[in-house]
């Protein structure tokens, strides 16, 4: 992964190689949430390349940070579903476990 | 931690559970989000799968490439594969991709010495660690527990023999199908329904149950009692249009108005038996953490590279 940047840090496009639609769209989604950001869109230039350039415009704070930021939010929410879905795979095994016991003792 | 107000943090409702099913609901997030978990729950979450077979003896029918093939392509419990090695970046062994850490070794030996057809399957696979096997598909289906049925590779006729060593490694399905945990992902929009009542009542008996018949799936019913049209299961609905179609047709347009509620999803898991669904779905998780750490990271010996200056630069080369 390389970053490629004029003299304006607020503007930028980021190249990240062995990447696809799977990060580039979810990281996509993150940064136009942020209201920070004035523009971000992703292409992939070639599809036999395995590479991603993610161009991210914002208000005025430096893009790198921007991007960082909102990977981190990414990653708060992927800890977030893991724990809720952690729990409710707990909670689902207890039902059905308890569901069995009663239909036992039917 | 700054600008996080704008954030959102999804709920999960899990429907159904089993070894290699799950249904589960996620709220409260976006189409990219529940995108990239698909896509990688398809095809980066890593397993173990048989990738390279010395065939010492083959005398049947099928030729080499395509035992190879077939083994390669037999579900492996992979639930060791997370915290194992690829080959490729493994230093125990040099690049030969054949240590513990990296690789798991089979071997198979098998001859027909009757009249009768020797079915050899992945049950004849013999594993040098017994936490990655051949998947265990008896206790599942209906199968009689006695009869033990595994995976057919080949089959072998009076004299022919099948000899072989085979080494199985981590991969991901990005790479090779037969890496791929999941046997089907998918995720759609929850449908939401409203019936426009008032112009439903305009409708004569025969309309009503004409319109009700008229979806491929069965997402309305008609109460002969109440003489009213309920809709008993949304989620049937597969966004065909026909019943709007049909309204149209009849001259009540906006007699229902169906959307896609674009926040929340309805995941549908099935995992191939290599890794259980709801671990499927973590590992997932998980590498998508890795992946934007993985940027993170990058950016990081970037800002460092800065720091250094101008020797950073020299040390470029430039």
């Amino acid at each position: 992964m390389e970053l490629g940047s004029l003299q304006d840090p607020s503007k930028a496009t980021f190249s990240f190689v062995d990447e696809d639609h799977t990060l580039a769209n979810a990281v996509r989604f993150s940064l136009n949430q942020d209201p920070r950001v004035s523009f971000c869109g992703y292409s992939i230039p070639h599809p036999s390349d395995a590479r991603v350039n993610i161009r991210v415009q914002t208000t005025g704070d430096p893009a790198r940070e921007v991007l960082k930021d909102g990977c981190q939010n990414l990653m708060l929410m992927c800890q977030h579903v893991r724990s809720i879905f952690d729990k409710a795979v707990d909670d689902c095994r207890k039902n059905n476990h308890m569901e069995m016991e009663t239909s036992i003792d039917d | 931690m700054e600008g996080v107000s704008y954030q959102r943090f999804p709920r999960v409702k899990i429907r159904e559970l089993k070894d290699d099913y799950a249904k589960f609901e996620l709220r409260d997030t976006d189409a990219s989000i529940a995108n990239a978990l698909r896509r990688v729950m398809i095809a980066e979450v890593p397993t173990v799968a048989i990738d390279l077979v010395e065939i010492e003896v083959n005398s049947s029918v099928l030729n080499d490439e395509f035992i190879a093939h077939r083994l390669g392509l037999i579900p492996l419990t992979s639930e060791r594969a997370m915290s194992m090695r690829f080959s490729r970046d493994c230093d125990a062994c040099d690049g030969d991709g054949q240590c513990e850490y990296c690789s798991v070794e089979f071997h198979l030996r098998a001859k027909c010495i009757t009249d009768q057809t020797l079915d050899v399957s992945s049950k004849d696979l013999y594993s040098s660690d017994h936490s990655v096997v051949p998947v265990d598909f008896s206790d599942s289906a209906g199968y009689d527990s006695s009869e033990q049925k595994g995976i057919i590779i080949v089959k072998l006729r009076r004299g022919q023999e099948l000899r072989l060593r085979a080494i199985a490694r981590k991969g991901i399905g990005k790479d090779h199908a037969k890496w791929s945990p999941a046997a089907t992902v998918t995720f759609m929009y929850e449908p939401e329904i409203h019936i426009n009542e008032d112009l439903m009542e305009t409708l004569t008996l025969e309309e009503k149950i004409s319109w009700v018949e008229s979806s491929p799936t069965k997402v309305f019913d008609f109460d002969p009692n109440t003489q009213q049209v309920i809709v008993v299961d949304p989620e049937a609905y597969t966004y065909d249009d026909e019943v709007i179609k049909k309204a149209e047709a009849m001259g009540k347009p906006g007699l229902v108005d169906i959307r896609a509620k674009e926040d929340s999803f309805i995941f549908t898991v099935e995992s191939t038996g290599a890794i259980k669904a709801s671990q499927l779905v973590l590992n997932a998780i998980e590498v998508l953490k890795t992946k934007l750490d993985a940027v993170r990271l990058s950016e990081d010996t970037v800002e460092a590279d800065d720091q250094f200056g101008e020797l950073g630069a020299h040390m470029r080369g430039g």
